[in-house]
Order: C-alpha cells, then sequence, then structure tokens
C-alpha cells in the first residue's frame, strides 16, 4: 500500500521510510508551518529546514534530501542561484520552487536554471501532497505556458548560435501539444505513447534545458574554489 | 539762398545743435575748411563724423563729395568705404549720386597725420530735382570720434562724449596756401546684394535656425520629461508589485499555512476545523486576487508575451475543473510589443467574462484560446462547441455581454460575439496595440494623426455595428 513509486531518472529506490524533504524559505512562519504541514503526510518528512540560500549549501547536501523545496525572492543569494548551485551538489534530487504566484515570467529563470517544477505556497494541503507524490513517480510539471517558454527557450539559443543541445522533432511536437493545451494523457493517446514515456522525454527536454546553467554553476565552483 | 538755407537747416539732426552754418562751400572747389581735433601731434590717427538728411520725397540729381587731407584719408558713407586716398595738393572727387537716398545718412573719414600739420578738407554739395541744395563743408559741425570706439562708422548717432571738430585753416591759406587740383574718381555705383547676403535674408535664415533649434530643444525636453516620468511611473508600480508581494501575499500564505497547521490538529468534521477551513478558503482566494492584482501593477509585465502567458495560465487554470477542456493557439514568435496596464488589464477581465459565460452557458467540452497580432492590434479570441445562441434574442445584462463589450471598449476596442443556436460561439476581442508606443503623445502625434487618422484608441467607437458575413452575429 505504498503510493510512492519509482523516481524515474533519480535512481534511489523509494523504500517503506518516508521520503525526505528539504525546505529553503527565509520567512520564520512560513517555513515552521510548511515543514509542519509535511509532517502531517504520512509519506514525506522534513528533514532540514534553512532561512538562507547559504545556509541551504550547507546544510542540504550532508542531509541528502529526495526533495528540496527552494523560495525563489531569499536574502542575499537568491533562490535562483541556490538552485543551479545545489543542483551541481545534488544531481539526482529534485527541486522545486516555492512561489506565491504562478506567474510564469517569475518561475520560467528558475525551470531554467534547474529547478524541476513549481509549487504554489498556498496549495491546498491534499493538491501539495499530490504534486509531491507526483514527482516522486516521475511526473514533470510542465504547464503549456511553460511549454510556450521552452520552446521559445530553444528557438533563441538556435539563432544565437550558441552551442546547445537541440530538441529532438519527437521532442518538438511534445512541446508543441503541451503548449496547446494537451494533457500528457491526450497526448499519450495521440501519439500511442505510454505517460511514462511522455514524462522521460519531458525530463530530457529539462535536462537539456539546465546543460548551460550548469556548466556555468560548475565554472562558478571552480573558481570559488581555487581562491 | 534761402532756399539753400532751408535745405542746410534740414540736414543738421537735432541731436547735434550745430550752429547755423556761415562757413559753406567754397564756390570754386565746393570745400569747406581744414579741420582736424584740438591738438596735432606726429602719427596720429584721427576720424570725422558726418550726419545729414536728405529729405523723404526729394529726389538727388547730383551728389558730388571733393576730400583731400594730410597726410591721408579713409572715407565712408553709411559705413562703406568709398575711396581713400592723401596729399594736400589735389581734391579727390567722388560722384555719389547713385547712392543717395531720401533718409538720414553718415559721412566718416579717418585720417593719419605722419609728422607736422594735419588736416582734413571736404566738401559735399547734393542737388536736388526740386531745385534745393544740401551742402555738407568740413567744420565744426563734424563730430571727432574716439579711437577707442567700435563701428563708428556704421552709427547713425553722434554719442555724448564726440566732440566738434576744430577747423584748423581756412580753404588756401596757410599751412595749405596752394589751390588744390580737381582729380575725379570713377563713378561709384550702389552696392547690388545679391538676396541672401541681404540682412533681412540673413535674419530670416537666421531666425529660421534659432526656431528649428528651439523646436528641437522643446521636442527633447519634452521627450526627457516625458520617458522620465514614465521611467518614475514604471519604477513605482514595480515598486509595489514588490511590497504587495513581499507584505501581503507573504502575510496571506502565512495566513493559509498557519490555518492549514491548525486544521490538521482539530479532530475531522468538527465545527471549528470547518470554520478553519473557511478562512482558509477565504485567505486562498484574497491571495489570488493578490496575484491578480499584482501582475496587473507591475509594469515588468507590460508586453504582449506577459500578457498571452497570463491569459493562457488563468484560462487553463479557470477551466480545469469543468467539463471544458482548453486549446491554445498562441502566435508563434509573436513580436514582444508593449502592451499597457490599461488595456492589459480591460482585455484581461473581458476574457474573463468570456470564460465565465462559457462555463455558464455554453455546455461546450471544448475551447480554443486564440491570441494573435493583426497589423498594429491583438486580436484574443475564444471559441467554443457549445450549444450557442441567437446574440439578437440573448439578454446582454444577463449573459454578461454588455460587461464584456464596455471591457472591450475601455481597453479601445471593439468586441464581436459571433453565434448560432446549435453551432458554439465566438468572442473575439481587437484592441490597438498603437496608443502603448511612449512617444506618441506629444504634438508629433497629434501630426501625425491629423496627416493619418489611425483609429485612437480613445477614439475607438463604443459600438460598431459592421458584423462579419454571418446571419446571426452581433457586434457589441
Amino acid at each position: 500500500m505504498n503510493p510512492i513509486g519509482h523516481g524515474g531518472l533519480s535512481a534511489q529506490p523509494v523504500i517503506a521510510h518516508r521520503c525526505k524533504i528539504a525546505l529553503v524559505e527565509d520567512l520564520p512562519e512560513i517555513r515552521d508551518n510548511l515543514s509542519q504541514l509535511i509532517g502531517t503526510f504520512p509519506e514525506f518528512q522534513c528533514v532540514c529546514a534553512c532561512a538562507s540560500g547559504e545556509e541551504a549549501l550547507k546544510k542540504i547536501p550532508p542531509a541528502h534530501p529526495d526533495v528540496v523545496l527552494m523560495d525563489i525572492f531569499l536574502p542575499r543569494m537568491s533562490g535562483i542561484e541556490c538552485t543551479s548551485r545545489l543542483k551541481v551538489l545534488l544531481p539526482d534530487t529534485r527541486i522545486l520552487i516555492l512561489t506565491a504566484s504562478d506567474d510564469d515570467e517569475m518561475v520560467f529563470p528558475a525551470l531554467e536554471a534547474g529547478a524541476d517544477g513549481y509549487l504554489l505556497k498556498q496549495a491546498e494541503p491534499a493538491s501539495l501532497r499530490t504534486a509531491l507524490l507526483d514527482l516522486l513517480k516521475g511526473g514533470v510539471p510542465m504547464t503549456s505556458g511553460i511549454a510556450r517558454r521552452v520552446v521559445d527557450y530553444f528557438r533563441s539559443r538556435a539563432k544565437s548560435r550558441d552551442q546547445i543541445v537541440h530538441l529532438t522533432p519527437r521532442e518538438k511536437e511534445l512541446l508543441v501539444l503541451l503548449s496547446k493545451g494537451y494533457s500528457n494523457k491526450e497526448i499519450a493517446g495521440n501519439l500511442s505513447l505510454s505517460v511514462e514515456t511522455i514524462h522521460g522525454h519531458l525530463k530530457n527536454i529539462y535536462q537539456k534545458m539546465h546543460v548551460r546553467s550548469r556548466a556555468e554553476a560548475v565554472a562558478k565552483y571552480m573558481s570559488a574554489e581555487n581562491k | 539762398m534761402g532756399l539753400h538755407l532751408m535745405a542746410e537747416s534740414h540736414a543738421a539732426t537735432p541731436s547735434e545743435n550745430a550752429p547755423p552754418n556761415k562757413a559753406l562751400l567754397d564756390p570754386k572747389y565746393g570745400v569747406g575748411s581744414w579741420i582736424w581735433t584740438a591738438e596735432t601731434h606726429d602719427q596720429q590717427l584721427c576720424r570725422f563724423w558726418r550726419s545729414f538728411e536728405i529729405p523723404t520725397g526729394a529726389k538727388v540729381v547730383k551728389a558730388r563729395l571733393r576730400i583731400a587731407a594730410d597726410d591721408s584719408y579713409s572715407l565712408f558713407l553709411d559705413g562703406r568705404e568709398i575711396g581713400r586716398g592723401g596729399g594736400w595738393h589735389t581734391l579727390t572727387e567722388y560722384d555719389m549720386t547713385l547712392l543717395l537716398e531720401p533718409g538720414l545718412h553718415t559721412l566718416g573719414v579717418e585720417a593719419f597725420n605722419t609728422f607736422k600739420q594735419a588736416g582734413v578738407l571736404a566738401g559735399l554739395r547734393i542737388e536736388l530735382t526740386d531745385g534745393g541744395t544740401i551742402e555738407i563743408a568740413s567744420d565744426q559741425s563734424w563730430k571727432v570720434v574716439p579711437n577707442t570706439e567700435n563701428r563708428w562708422v556704421n552709427r547713425n548717432r553722434a554719442r555724448g562724449n564726440w566732440s566738434p571738430a576744430t577747423v584748423v585753416a581756412g580753404f588756401g591759406l596757410e599751412p595749405w596756401p596752394v589751390k588744390p587740383a580737381i582729380l575725379k574718381a570713377p563713378q561709384i555705383y550702389p552696392l547690388v546684394l545679391e538676396f541672401w547676403q541681404t540682412g533681412w535674408f540673413q535674419i530670416m535664415m537666421l531666425s529660421l535656425c534659432a526656431f528649428v533649434a528651439a523646436m528641437c530643444l522643446r521636442l527633447m525636453g519634452k521627450v526627457a520629461i516625458q520617458s522620465n516620468a514614465q521611467q518614475v511611473v514604471q519604477r513605482e508600480r514595480a515598486r509595489i508589485a514588490r511590497d504587495l508581494h513581499d507584505d501581503l501575499t507573504a502575510g496571506l500564505t502565512q495566513l493559509v499555512l498557519m490555518g492549514e497547521v491548525a486544521q490538521s490538529t482539530l479532530p475531522a468534521g468538527s465545527e471549528p476545523r470547518r470554520r478553519i477551513d473557511k478562512v482558509c478558503e477565504k485567505a486562498r482566494a484574497l491571495s489570488h486576487s493578490m496575484n491578480e492584482i499584482i501582475w496587473m501593477v507591475n509594469s515588468q509585465r507590460d508586453s504582449l508575451h506577459a500578457f498571452a502567458s497570463y491569459v493562457c495560465k488563468y484560462a487553463e487554470t479557470f477551466l480545469q475543473p469543468t467539463p471544458i477542456r482548453c486549446r491554445f493557439n498562441i502566435e508563434e514568435a509573436m513580436p514582444d510589443l508593449p502592451c499597457d496596464m490599461g488595456m492589459r488589464r480591460n482585455l484581461f477581465l473581458a476574457v474573463k467574462e468570456a470564460l465565465n459565460n462559457a462555463v455558464r452557458h455554453s455546455g461546450a467540452t471544448e475551447l480554443v484560446l486564440d491570441i494573435h497580432r493583426q497589423g498594429l492590434s491583438i486580436v484574443v479570441a475564444m471559441e467554443d462547441n457549445g450549444k450557442g445562441f441567437d446574440p439578437s434574442l440573448a439578454d446582454r445584462e444577463r449573459n454578461g455581454l454588455s460587461s464584456m463589450m464596455q471591457r472591450a471598449t475601455e481597453a479601445g476596442g471593439i468586441c464581436s460575439v459571433i453565434s448560432q443556436p446549435g453551432a458554439g460561439c465566438r468572442v473575439e476581442f481587437v484592441v490597438p496595440l498603437a496608443r502603448t508606443a511612449p512617444l506618441h503623445s506629444n504634438f508629433l502625434s497629434r501630426f501625425w494623426k491629423r496627416q493619418a487618422p489611425l483609429p485612437a484608441r480613445s477614439h475607438a467607437p463604443p459600438t460598431v455595428s459592421t458584423p462579419p458575413v454571418h446571419p446571426s452575429s452581433t457586434t457589441l
């Protein structure tokens, strides 16, 4: 009766123990209440709650969480910067951006920097839980708006003749359908694919998008350690 | 002789207070007396000035000026150099007939003495058509101009500190006893000025340049002020959006989370739990409205891309719990044009109303949201596959059609509803983007509008009754 399946590319086998979640949020009330709320879900436990990006970089890697919930607006180091650094240290950990508004303009830079999706802070506990479970099952959140931004992103990269990874025709097709508002299930039916295959494609798209930011983050780390 | 005197007294300008001249021109040689300043010394430069007037209506028949100087002179008429010469043995005669028109004229003589005696001898005789004569002799009615004076030959009024000239000797007397020979200078013609050399033309050109420069400055100033004001407004809007986000949204989020945690400690189904549930619900709804307000206020979202992405997101979320599937047809690679707050807000509210109508009345299973650019306008259309209606029979108030129409008008555009019973419904908003250009509100745009009357948003008709060719369609 374990609702958590195998997490796709995140190769950690999910066993009967509760999934580890780390939280980065500067406002103490939100941080405390959110961690308490997560504590009430039978499948999850909050193993680490940090008030800043700097603290997160110190405390999260040793805790090895499965999921990190990251606020965008943090004092000093932004959530976006922190995300790209954490992704270098913990490539298998899924990072979800915590946001008060689902404004694509706000969320997309974080996705570009390495985040795997986003969560609304005020979401009802039930939908919060569903979103987390989906993520661990291998689901990759991709709304039509985000899909459109991703298509634009790769188009502008192609124009600037950047050294980029190109999308495969299948991935492009998938993004176009998503941007038109089709759900994963509908697309699976249309293209005769399984929903899992679609998740795999989406994961690849995210990873291609992250190549650049990850390279940049690694370069930053190298120069910081040489000092 | 009486006539002669009258003419002479006329010639003396009132400011000079020159005493009536007794020693006029020598009848044979036509000159006055030798004049100089009070002192005479070697290497001396001396300037003499005299004004005279030719009465209006008079015409000059003949005008000749004879001049000699010890040692040399330059002669000016009305600021123009007529000639130069020297030596006291010869009188040079200049014919000025063609140069003298009715009005005030000035004579100027700049003389130079190398050593010992110095003097200037001159006489001007003007004959008029009416038989009158004007005679001007070198005498004490001439003024000595200080050497410090600039542009003295151009002056037509003497200054108070210009002293009268001194008569140093009568004509033909010592130290210049010899009666001089008369030498005629070549005829002098008036200067023919090409039109671009004339003063009025140059003044006109200069003032034209000044005007153009002033207009440029004014325009630049306006642009600077306007763009400055616009920047201030945008900065303020961004700040308000940030403050709302940081304070209110964060507070509401805390409220929701605290409520959720408190709720989880209470037994399910209990009355307090139900109440806290309601509080959470309310706070969540507030938080949603707050996000909407923040999006509208935030100047960083004043673009077509942001608008399209927000509207899609809204439609997706709004239609999720309904049986209507939402499809998007967003123009690919749409240019990211600016899109001001008022338009964004009204268009968004209109779309909201249309979606609301679709959910309440259409019974559709699919709705296509279409956003594309059409020239300088943005087109937002929602087409459903529902049961449709006859727009001519629809109760506008009840169906929210009127509020949709009002929103579209406030956004500066038009709204049209095309529907037929059993054939779905298409609601289309067409709103010009033109007014969003920041510089279009100064006089250039007024000029432009006069040239080519664009459908300015403020002039957009509230109702346009040009329905597309369709049996039962209405344009609101």
